[in-house]
């Protein structure tokens, strides 16, 4: 197996639950999306974890 | 925005508050929509199936042990998942029941058991509900000997809803099984508004079969379902196929007839499965969905000329209202008609209304967090009061 590729596929796989995980913030929290303490910090270790992940995407499928 | 040619990404449940009162129970679970992506592909589950090639004897992922868990959690001896709970009505019904035989079915049951028992060609015999919508053990017996008489014969099946579709109400299983099994009526209790949002414990209620439905109560996608039997109905209705080709001499090893083979395949059976945690432990907490059902019926009934249909307080969160003495009169005179009051509360990011009723409907509060209850209560009484309708105090 390509290690290469593979690690591309764990990273898509692991953004798309990333943003799983915030689609479910939004769910949780609908109407109105006014997120409290503990919800915006969640969704804020999502999203820098999700740069994260999208960052060495770029650099797995771009080289 | 689309996901494909022609298909709207549905976000209902992203931008509101969804009370539809058969899609409550379905909401996924992050880690079920998760599943999901990962085993989209038709075969997908079927990546290491090896002898004895049947889907619930796959080990990789885990579905044997799903199998065995989903059936010790209902207190039952050996579980299928279905495509839905009627495959399942359809399965136990193909089974017991031969042409002309009666059928105990309620003035409640869900039209789904009413064409299992047409597709076996049985004759329904409903026990009627009383004045406040239950099921009673009492009337279950005055059935079965009603049938009795006019068939010469007891029923050969019971299929009796544990919370009916129509008004929600919690029905005496455990009851109305004793009296069937004075008469030796195998029955199958229709769990499909039950299993998966409140504890069912299946020997507890004394029943030859649950079923339960995996997109109305299991956090899980269509069509899902489960039946699980004790082990002794187990051998006959999970029996293994004897047919054999007259040229071939084929046999088909391990797989059942009344299931088709293999049933529940792919990202309906993985969806089910990554959703189990959670649905094991939030029946745990049906009190505090009651409490949110609670907090949004004291608003409605706070609404001069609203009732409850349902039985009350509640024990189930899908709740029956009649308001044709209260948002029914403003239909009368508003301009939107029926339709101002779903779109009233869609406006408010609330779905799950069906557009235009004002008089009899439905809703069920499952799964909304306790906010969401609040938020549900204000918008009604919200909408009531700038339609010039009375609040009590």
């Amino acid at each position: 197996m390509n290690l290469v590729s593979k690690r591309s596929a764990d990273l898509i796989f692991s953004a798309t639950y990333l943003l799983t995980d915030l689609r479910m913030i939004l769910r949780e929290t609908a109407p109105g999306h006014e997120l409290d303490e503990r919800q915006r910090a969640e969704a804020a270790r999502l999203l820098e974890n999700l740069e994260r992940q999208v960052n060495s995407l770029k650099q797995e499928m771009l080289r | 925005m689309k996901c494909g040619e022609g298909i709207e990404a549905r976000q209902v449940n992203e931008l509101f508050i969804n009370i539809d009162p058969i899609q409550a129970g379905g909401r996924l679970t992050g880690d079920a929509i998760k599943a999901i992506i990962a085993y989209g592909d038709g075969y997908s589950v079927c990546d290491n199936c090896r002898k004895p090639n049947r889907l619930d004897c796959i080990a990789k992922p885990p579905i044997d042990t799903f199998h065995k868990d989903v059936a010790r959690w209902l207190n039952m001896d050996e579980a299928r998942m279905m495509p839905g709970a009627r495959r399942g009505f359809q399965a136990v019904a193909h089974t017991y029941v031969e042409k002309g035989d009666p059928v105990l079915l309620t003035s409640l049951s869900h039209y789904t058991e009413f064409l299992a028992v047409e597709g076996a060609r049985g004759v329904p015999c409903e026990i009627p509900a009383d004045a406040g919508h239950i099921v009673t053990p009492d009337a279950a017996a005055a059935k079965i000997e009603e049938t009795k008489k006019k068939f010469g014969k007891a029923p050969v099946l019971a299929l009796i809803d544990q919370v009916d579709y129509q008004y929600g109400n919690l029905h005496d299983i455990a009851g109305i099984a004793k009296v069937a099994r004075q008469y030796d009526v195998p029955v199958l209790c229709n769990g499909a508004y039950t299993v998966g949002t409140m504890p069912v414990d299946g020997k507890a209620l004394g029943v030859d079969f649950v079923v339960g439905s995996g997109h109305k109560s299991m956090a899980s996608p269509a069509p899902s379902g489960v039946l699980a039997a004790t082990a002794e109905r187990a051998k006959e209705i999970f029996r293994t196929t004897a047919i054999e080709g007259d040229v071939t001499g084929r046999k088909f090893g391990v797989k059942e007839p009344e299931l088709m083979g293999c049933t529940l395949m792919g990202a309906t059976l993985v969806g089910m499965m990554a959703s189990f945690p959670y649905v094991k432990e939030r029946v745990k907490h049906f009190n505090r969905e009651l409490e949110n059902n609670r907090i949004v019926m004291e608003s409605l009934l706070s609404i001069e000329g609203t009732k409850i249909l349902s039985e009350y307080p509640r024990k189930h969160t899908l709740t029956r209202v009649d308001t044709t003495a209260s948002f029914d009169r403003v239909a009368t005179t508003h301009k939107k008609k029926g339709f101002y009051f779903s779109s009233a509360l869609n406006d408010r990011g609330i779905f799950g209304l069906i557009p235009g009723a004002t008089r009899v409907w439905k809703f069920n509060t499952y799964g909304t967090t306790a906010k969401q209850a609040r938020y549900l209560a204000d918008a009604f009484v919200a909408v009531a009061t700038e339609n010039g309708l009375a609040i009590k105090k």
